[in-house]
């Protein structure tokens, strides 16, 4: 496979206009099996190449479907904002679907739908992503609009005043007049007091409110450039046909001179912090906030484990106590953040109504006690690591959600194939392991609470932020 | 399966991928099963994994009036215990198995949604088999059952989206059985009883009612042997029958606003009528529709969020059900800029039902509907939903299957004349949550010609 595509690479590289449009073929990696070929499939695996300017490009041929996926990921997301200025990675996801060179206002999502495009973007702490899926003759299509609006963004005035009003109107959808949405808000805040993710990535109201153009100009120059991005392509396409295409259209566009990263890391969280909110709820929500570790660290797939012990399904730890067994919560869920840097092992709970909080944090912790003091059941291993594989597995279905784990894998791993990397992981975790974990992240005393409570309780005299 | 579809979801069918390559597949394939049930398969090889899907033929339309919420907590006491195991124990082999499973209650269906790896197929399904044909229907978990759908129903006031989506069923559904929700209210499921849930699922979960798919890595062999394994685990019994009435048109203009304190953010939906599958000229209606609303360049969007940023997401939608269902127009701006954009709507659907679409519109949405139309049929479950959809809402044998061919068959004069025949900006119903104190006169001003208005707490059951 390796030879035959270094063999492509060189062909397609007699035609290069110069050492900037050339490509240099990284090697091939093994999108891993998972009983595909024991069923009649093909082992497939993804190529990755270097443009001359320092564009990414990685590429999945998978012929399931008439359709193809085109990522553009870039290494920019809030975490790379500063004081005053947080929102302007999400803003651009906005802004990116507006005017550029050649290209009128609208026209952008005009033509791809003409085409029978589906077409978003997501912007995080860690990155921004693009994407086309189209039927697969429209391949050609992805790799102008991609490139122009990589390249020849026009930022006027009208559409920013016009998109920073539509984000404004994004934040309170999902932040202001959401519940969960700013309880998770203010977990972060006060869990993080100097690392960037301390600001949401939609960003503070009155930032978003406050963008100039030239806030919108100087961080597309700094981070829309080749050598900040990949792009990931998954569906039926032919390698030389996508090796010239991207070649054609990237190869003249300037690299930038991309800063060093500034971040602070976060000092290590030594109290319990804890914030109570009041909102027209009918029943108290709890979010907790333990320091974790970073996605790419070694304890991720152990804490990962022990997360679909707590709270994976009806049959988790969580589950069966807090909503079966006591009926102090009707809903429940906890995630191991998968960040670069260390993030949080987010817990939520919504207390039955008329329950109060205390009850069930009070539960909630002697599940967390129990983790800390004994190892797991093999069965619960067993079951944990299969609801892991399936996930996984579901999220490999169509060419879109391929190309979505690679791009991301790679983006904050550096190795496009790393979902089963971690599939490997999560199968060697032990269960001595996973104490290991709870005892070293699950600290009561170095926690972040956030409390919501209904604004009748509210009322009656707790203290509120 | 969602029982109900959009213009901008509508799982459609065989292809033509773009223009050139003309590649048509045909329905999947059905074959008949044990007691008068059908099945279907549609294989794949694409990832390990194997998709059911277990339907009956009758939903939250066959729960008796102000007993909303039956169909649906029988079908959830299914997974609460059967013979030898617990809740619990149910719970641990479906997730030891790598497996998944739900139940999801529509107007006309009660379905079970499972997946599991592959290499686990055969005890996932003996599994399912003692799921579904040994239920014990335990009085303590029924006791629990109901005390935990209650306090969900109660949390799900939270949702502003969900309260205006609920508020819309019953504006446009007075005293119709659209306009209860599969869920219920606090109130009629508290009322609930076992012997209730008992008699539901001996007259419901038969045999003869059973619409049976499969996705993924499996064969056809494959299916249709376990496929008659879980028909026989219920027992054999008649078709239910359902007979509604077709759902009456509303007169006049009438908002119903649902009081929330605390609003910043408003949700806007606006509606009548819309489009039953066998009308002569549902697919104009369905075009046109989609011009209007059914795109990210749609005339909605365009006025709406484009030029004006008023509202982060906005959309116009047909749902299809077994009678004649709505059509929708939906926003969500901040407070201030609701009656104003209650305003545009209407004057947007006034200019939409008085002078249709233009010859270019047209053009562009079949383009869209038409190339867009591979990310229906790209993965194995979504080319099995069409035939069940197909099946269970009693669809035109071709609406999947000729998808293509009924686009191309719209004309200008044809989605022109769907438009003012089936859609009025007279008679409509305009659904608003936010807080009354801050904007009930403003909106209540925005739209002339307002018969009445009806102010509805939030926590309302």
């Amino acid at each position: 496979m390796s030879q035959k595509i270094a063999a492509l690479t060189a062909r397609v590289n007699e035609k290069a206009a110069g050492d900037g449009a050339k490509w240099t073929y990284e090697g091939s990696v093994p999108f891993v099996d998972l009983g595909v070929a024991a069923l009649g499939g093909e082992v497939p695996h993804v190529h990755r190449f270097r443009l001359g300017n320092g564009l990414r490009l990685l590429v999945l041929v998978d012929r399931s479907a008439p359709v193809m996926s085109y990522f553009t990921w870039f290494r920019v997301g809030s975490r790379h904002e500063k004081p005053g200025k947080t929102g302007l990675a999400h803003l651009f996801e906005h802004l990116m679907f507006n005017e550029s060179e050649g290209l009128k206002a609208g026209e952008f999502d005009r033509k791809l739908e003409e085409n029978g495009a589906e077409s978003n973007a997501a912007t995080w702490l860690d990155w921004t992503y693009y994407y086309e899926s189209l039927p697969k003759d429209r391949f050609a299509l992805a790799v102008k609009l991609e490139s122009n609006r990589m390249a020849k963004l026009v930022l006027r005035e009208p559409q920013i005043v016009s998109e920073k009003e539509v984000v404004a109107n994004e934040r309170r959808m999902r932040v202001d007049d959401d519940v969960e949405g700013i309880a998770n808000e203010v977990l972060y805040k006060t869990a993080f007091t100097k690392h960037p993710y301390h600001w949401p990535t939609i960003g503070w109201m009155v930032d978003i409110e406050n963008f100039t153009p030239a806030d919108c100009v100087a961080f597309y120059k700094t981070y829309y450039a080749p050598n900040n991005a990949t792009i990931v392509i998954c569906g039926d396409v032919r390698e030389q046909d996508v090796l010239e295409r991207i070649r054609d259209a990237y190869g003249v566009i300037p690299a930038s001179t991309l800063p060093e990263e500034d971040t602070t890391p976060e000092p290590v969280q030594l109290e319990s912090r804890s914030v109570t909110l009041k909102k027209p709820t009918a029943s108290e929500k709890i979010l907790l906030g333990f320091h974790g570790p970073a996605l790419g660290d070694a304890d991720h797939a152990a804490l990962s484990i022990l997360n679909e012990v707590l709270f994976g399904g009806r049959a988790s730890r969580m589950y069966r106590e807090l909503v079966t067994t006591h009926e102090v919560c009707t809903d429940l869920r906890g995630w191991v953040s998968t960040f670069r840097d260390p993030g949080l092992y987010e817990m939520y709970f919504t207390a039955r109504t008329g329950t109060p909080g205390a009850d069930v944090l009070a539960r909630a912790d002697a599940e967390l006690a129990r983790v800390r003091d004994e190892v797991v059941t093999d069965e619960e291993l067993e079951r944990a690591k299969a609801r892991l594989e399936l996930g996984l597995v579901q999220s490999l279905e169509t060419a879109s959600g391929k190309a979505e784990q690679i791009g991301f894998y790679d983006t904050v791993l550096g190795d496009p194939a790393a979902a089963f990397r971690r599939l490997e992981a999560y199968r060697r975790v032990t269960s001595g392991e996973m104490r290991t974990a709870a005892r070293r992240y699950l600290t009561l005393d170095a926690r972040t609470i956030i409390n919501v409570l209904p604004e009748a309780a509210a009322a009656t005299g707790q203290a509120a932020e | 399966m969602s029982a109900s579809t959009s213009t901008d979801d509508t799982a459609k069918t065989p292809k033509k991928t773009a223009t050139k390559t003309p590649k048509t597949h045909g329905s999947s394939p059905r074959f008949e099963l044990p007691g008068g049930a059908v099945g279907y398969v549609e294989s794949s090889t694409v990832v390990p994994l194997v998709s059911i899907v277990l339907s009956f033929r009758s939903g939250a339309l066959a729960d008796p009036e102000g007993r909303d919420g039956l169909s649906r907590l029988t079908a959830r006491m299914m997974r609460r215990g059967c013979k030898g195991m617990t809740s619990s124990e149910i719970e641990s082999a479906v997730d030891r198995l790598g497996g998944e499973i739900g139940f999801d209650v529509g107007p006309s269906t009660i379905s079970l949604h499972a997946q599991v790896i592959r290499r686990n197929l055969q005890p996932f399904c003996e599994l399912l088999v003692k799921v579904l044909g040994t239920p014990t229907f335990d009085q303590e978990e029924f006791d629990r059952l109901k005390r935990e759908t209650v306090a969900e129903l109660i949390d799900a006031r939270d949702n502003d989206r969900a309260l205006a989506g609920l508020a819309f069923r019953r504006a446009v559904f007075p005293g119709h059985p659209y306009s209860r929700t599969a869920a219920g209210r606090p109130a009629s499921v508290e009322k609930l009883t076992r012997a209730e849930v008992l008699a539901t699922y001996a007259k419901r979960f038969v045999q003869s009612d059973i619409v049976l798919g499969f996705a993924g890595a499996i064969t056809l062999e494959e299916a249709k042997t376990l496929g008659a394994l879980l028909v026989h685990s219920v027992p054999q019994g008649p078709h239910v029958e359902n007979e509604l009435p077709e759902p009456a048109h509303p007169v006049g203009r009438k908002l119903f606003f649902v009081d929330k304190p605390e609003r910043t953010q408003t949700q806007i939906l606006i509606g009548t009528l819309g489009t039953h599958p066998r009308d002569p000229d549902h697919w104009p209606l369905v075009a046109a529709t989609a011009v209007f609303g059914g795109t990210f360049t749609s005339r909605m969007m365009r006025e709406i969020r484009s030029k004006r940023g008023w509202s982060y997401g906005t959309s116009a939608r047909l749902s299809i059900e077994r009678k004649r269902h709505a059509f929708t127009m939906g926003a969500f701006p901040a407070a201030a800029d609701c009656a104003p954009c209650v305003s545009l709507e209407l004057k947007l659907l006034e200019d939409f039902t008085k002078d249709g679409i233009t010859p270019r519109e047209l053009a562009f949405i079949k383009n869209y509907l038409i190339r867009s139309h591979a990310f229906e049929i790209d993965t194995a479950p979504k080319r099995l939903g069409q035939a069940l959809e197909t099946e269970l809402l009693d669809l035109p044998a071709d609406y999947h299957t000729k998808y293509l061919a009924h686009v191309h068959a719209v004309t200008l004069e044809t989605a022109n004349a769907a438009v003012a025949k089936r859609l009025s900006a007279k008679d409509l119903v305009v659904v608003v949550v936010g807080t009354a104190s801050d904007i009930l006169d403003s909106v209540t001003k925005a739209i002339p010609d307002l018969v009445e208005h009806v102010v509805i707490p939030f926590d309302h059951d």
